[in-house]
């Protein structure tokens, strides 16, 4: 799984660049993404702009992370298109994850 | 018109899921299939597959398992078969379209797996499953004739 982050004020960014968030890698991106909430970031984009699969162990590995954070942490999506969007709705996730369009967005209603 | 046939074999590898899942959004141009609805049986044949290695295989690597996709003139049909450990076929019927519920505000409550039957059983028209000498095949069916004329042969 490969990913490039990178910090906005309080805010990481953090980017998939696979096209493919599925169980062959959503291990590998919970444990990176583990290692970003342990290293202190508890205000998390995911942009997942570059993404156009998900499955359901992508989207389990989501939640985990989201539970990771607990109260006190938050992680939202932007850039989610095509059939990424349509899984979210499919699940009901799009009701978990605050979800933006736009990465500048996502930031902002995190840095509130 | 008759039905035209593919088989893929893949081995019990989660990083070679992928293969089958792009080769299945492909050949259902064929049909045709709206983009969306390709993508959505790519993401059935995925999540089956997945099952097979995760489950059937305990992600035990060398076994295969096999995806045949029929077309029919008025139907897909998707097997998804393996030779592992066998699923209950009441744990089948269980996996209903309900698994999906989730109440937002209960983040704990929400399960991180089992989702992958019922999004299979809320996209297709028909999912069965059976075990015959020691193989298991998961058979999706997709009514296709609402999306068409099947340009095949």
């Amino acid at each position: 799984m490969e990913i490039e982050d990178k910090k906005d004020g309080n805010v990481l960014i953090v980017k998939i660049l696979n096209k493919r968030l599925d169980a062959q890698g959503a291990t590998d991106f919970k444990e990176k993404m583990s290692g970003y909430i342990s290293s202190g970031s508890h205000s998390i984009v995911l942009n997942m702009s570059e993404v156009d699969f998900v499955d359901s162990s992508g989207l389990g590995a989501m939640v985990s992370v989201l539970k990771l954070l607990g109260d006190g942490g938050n992680l939202v999506i932007c850039g989610a298109r095509g059939s990424v969007m349509r899984m979210f709705k499919l699940t009901r996730m799009n009701k978990v994850f605050s979800m933006f369009e736009g990465q500048r967005e996502a930031v902002a209603a995190l840095s509130k | 018109m008759g039905s035209k046939r593919v088989k893929l074999v893949i081995d019990s590898d989660l990083e070679q899921v992928f293969l089958v899942g792009m080769a299945i959004n492909k050949l259902c141009s064929l049909i045709p299939l709206s983009d969306t609805d390709s993508d959505q049986i790519e993401l059935c044949v995925v999540e089956a597959v997945n099952n097979c290695i995760e489950h059937a295989y305990g992600n035990e690597k060398g076994q295969e398992v096999e995806i045949t996709l029929t077309l029919h003139p008025d139907r897909l049909v998707i097997d998804v078969c393996d030779t592992g450990k066998s699923m209950e076929q009441e744990l089948v019927e269980r996996k209903d379209v309900s698994a999906l519920e989730i109440d937002p505000s209960e983040l704990n409550s929400i399960a991180e797996t089992g989702r992958g039957l019922p999004i299979i059983k809320m996209i297709m028209d028909s999912v069965t499953y059976k075990t015959e000498s020691g193989r298991n095949c998961l058979t999706l069916l997709k009514n296709t004739s609402v999306f068409g004329v099947y340009k095949g042969g």
